[in-house]
């Protein structure tokens, strides 16, 4: 029985390890992003004058491969014993190194188990070592055996300081290391003058294929090291010490931050392929809504839709450039993203390319949205991974989605725009229509009651104009705008109607239009018969009773002699698409529920 | 019958279990239909499937989504007291997923959904 459980249990795990997986990460090609391994086996390298060092023999269930080499910062996973052999761990990050022999070494930066070795029954398959086209083959290149690999060809030994370490693991117990990355970010020079006398510093933020860190250079540094640094070049630094971050000044992936100091070098690279231009971290736009505002954080998505470019005056009388865009991802959801100034300007959304912003601030405006201040790195097109997938994803299926858009709490989905949908409390909560141009708002409301006094009135019968013309008394009608008269006129409806919904109700003034699409007859006919059947003409009024549109209105403060009051007009009515509006309030039901 | 007399809650398969013996009102999509024509099976919004039992023969043809009245049998199945089809071919059809996202939202605030205080005694 023990023998057939065990089987069973090593049967189902056969699943869980991500095929393909050890392929895939030696050459460092990325297709299978958090691979699930299992551990073969653990060696602890000593460090020397650094921290130890451990390496895995790691298992995809058809092959194993035995250059793993585990980050100094999860050491503790192997002190604890939590990286035994057998054990089920999942790789959430990690980068590929090419050792200049030509051997890959893959160097884990964050992983999980997600099984202890003790759940485990054994090994998992029959994995085979995994053999790279370069390598030599046979039991030499095995775990375990007499040749295992030197250590000068660790990426990551401190005597090795000609080697290159990945930023992500730089911490300060290892001083002799060297970095290749990017700069992507270089401030101006700050001086400072205090009681302990004179300063000077510069600061810059730097990339490379495994994070992000922000460096520091003081007085002599600056001195030695500002005119050298330029944004967007690759350089070797080597030596800065390092502490942990504060975080007040930067938000960058790091605990810990560079200071350069004297024994610090910095050498321009040319070989600058492999070093990306900078690092994101980006949040999956479904992802926001669980975020708080004024949050910065990375995007990437697909531009679906732009709106032009709109010049707005701020407080301090500065004109500035505005424009909204929508960006979706492989979530399916939408969001809102402003871009300003010469970014809105020059931002060219045609072909929905797939746009990048790094540190991007989310906002609660709608529901959930995104700016791009002035802080913020927008790019268009990037040459990176994620916006390949996202091209892919987006040409295959997600150009024919609608997607949900998270900028819609109280303004709603719809066409390119966005609809501003209100209840009619609001009017009086918000102050609608209070500030100096009208306010438009949408909502859903019925009518209670339509006033069929007075609903009528003669207007110019000429094409465009709707002027109320004067009875002449003598068969015509004048008509002052065209300066002309008539011997006929045309009925046209301006209708006085309260509307209610469960808060509140609103008295509002329905033009032509509206007029006729609520009362269903257009405005001749009704005219004809209010002139030869008073009870058919009411009837009209009553059947048109109690039906429920969606109504966009203008609200305007108005003063006549003294008195205020709020002046509400229908642009539209329409049905009530039913499908859409239980969506919203379902979500805003739900929005509601997790801010409580 | 004592199902007309009260508020049925609407509910979907997840809920049936916790209605046996209760009237209730489901809405799904037609399945299959029994030959003798005596009892059939609905799909609801999350794609799971209720049996329903008729006291008589159906005597038209069944498609599309149904609303159904009854009392939910120890056995979890819905012994129908009426149905009603909704007809979708007057161009609006009826998202099954969607009145799912509703029937949760009104079981999961019941305070703010007191249907069955309707009931008066």
């Amino acid at each position: 029985m023990f023998t057939l459980h065990s089987y069973k249990l090593s049967f189902n795990m056969n699943n869980m390890l991500t095929k393909g997986a050890i392929e895939d990460l030696t050459k460092g090609s990325n297709n299978l992003p958090n691979p699930i391994l299992q551990l073969v086996n653990i060696r602890k390298i000593d460090g020397g004058s650094g921290p130890a060092r451990f390496r895995l023999m790691m298992s995809d269930g058809q092959h194993s491969m035995s250059s793993f080499m585990l980050s100094a910062q999860l050491n503790p996973m192997a002190e604890d014993n939590r990286l035994a052999p057998n054990c089920i761990c999942q790789l959430k990050r990690n980068v590929t190194n090419v050792l200049k022999d030509g051997r890959h070494v893959v160097v884990i930066l964050d992983m999980e188990v997600v099984k202890s070795a003790d759940e485990v029954a054994g090994k998992i398959g029959e994995p085979t070592p995994y053999v790279e086209g370069t390598m030599n083959k046979g039991p030499s290149r095995e775990f375990g055996g007499k040749k295992a690999m030197p250590l000068s060809a660790m990426p990551s030994t401190p005597g090795g300081s000609s080697k290159v370490v990945p930023i992500a693991s730089l911490n300060p117990y290892q001083s002799k290391w060297t970095i290749r990355a990017r700069v992507t970010n270089k401030s101006g020079i700050r001086t400072w003058s205090n009681s302990r006398g004179d300063g000077k510093l510069f600061s810059m933020e730097i990339v490379d294929e495994s994070g992000e860190i922000r460096v520091t250079a003081f007085t002599q540094e600056v001195d030695k090291f500002y005119s050298i640094i330029e944004t967007g070049k690759v350089f070797y630094i080597s030596k800065g010490s390092l502490k942990i971050a504060n975080k007040q000044y930067s938000s960058l992936k790091n605990d810990y931050e560079m200071t350069l100091n004297g024994e610090s070098t910095i050498i321009p690279c040319e070989d600058t392929q492999d070093v990306p231009m900078v690092q994101c971290n980006f949040i999956s736009i479904a992802d926001l809504e669980a975020r708080e505002k004024d949050a910065i954080l990375d995007v990437i998505g697909v531009c679906k839709s732009v709106a032009d470019v709109t010049r707005l005056t701020t407080k301090n009388n500065r004109e500035v450039s505005k424009r909204t865009l929508n960006l979706m991802d492989q979530s399916g959801k939408l969001v809102e993203v402003t871009l300003w100034g010469e970014e809105a300007e020059n931002f060219d959304g045609s072909g929905q390319p797939i746009l990048a912003i790094k540190g991007a601030k989310l906002s609660d405006y709608g529901g959930r949205s995104l700016s791009a201040s002035f802080s913020s790195t927008v790019m268009v097109n990037p040459d990176i991974p994620e916006a390949y997938k996202l091209r892919g994803w987006y040409d295959q299926e997600g150009h024919s989605m609608d997607g949900q858009s998270l900028t819609e709490a109280r303004t709603g989905g719809g066409g390119g725009g966005n609809t501003n949908w209100k209840t009619l409390t609001d009017i009086k909560t918000e102050h609608l229509g209070h500030g100096d141009k009208a306010d438009y708002f949408s909502c859903i409301a019925t009518i209670v009651y339509i006033r069929k006094e007075n609903c009528l009135y003669q207007a110019c019968p000429s094409q465009d104009c709707s002027k109320k013309v004067v009875d002449q008394q003598n068969g015509m009608f004048r008509c002052e705008k065209c300066d002309k008269e008539f011997p006929n006129f045309k009925y046209r409806l301006i209708l006085s109607a309260n509307i209610a919904d469960y808060g509140d109700n609103q008295w509002v003034t329905c033009f032509q239009e509206s007029a006729e699409a609520i009362l269903g007859q257009n405005a001749a006919y009704l005219g004809q018969l209010k002139d030869s059947n008073e009870a058919a003409f009411e009837e009209i009024f009553q059947q048109a009773n109690f039906h429920t549109f969606i109504f966009r209105n203008r609200v305007k403060l108005e003063t006549y002699n003294d008195e205020s009051r709020i002046k509400a007009t229908v642009m539209e009515v329409k049905p009530v698409d039913h499908k859409e509006y239980s969506k919203r309030l379902i979500m805003n039901i739900r929005k509601m529920a997790a801010t409580q | 019958m004592a199902v007309f007399e009260s508020p049925k809650p609407r509910i979907n398969h997840s809920m049936l279990s916790q209605y046996i013996s209760r009237a209730i009102c489901f809405v799904g999509r037609v399945e299959k239909v029994h030959p003798t024509g005596k009892s059939f099976t609905l799909s609801d919004g999350e794609g799971k499937s209720a049996s329903v039992e008729l006291n008589e023969p159906l005597d038209e043809e069944l498609s599309g989504v149904v609303e159904v009245v009854g009392v939910v049998s120890n056995k979890g199945a819905i012994m129908a007291s009426a149905y009603n089809m909704l007809r979708e071919d007057q161009g609006i059809p009826f998202d099954l997923e969607l009145y799912n996202e509703a029937l949760k939202v009104i079981h999961e605030y019941p305070q703010h959904y007191p249907f069955e205080l309707a009931t008066s005694g």
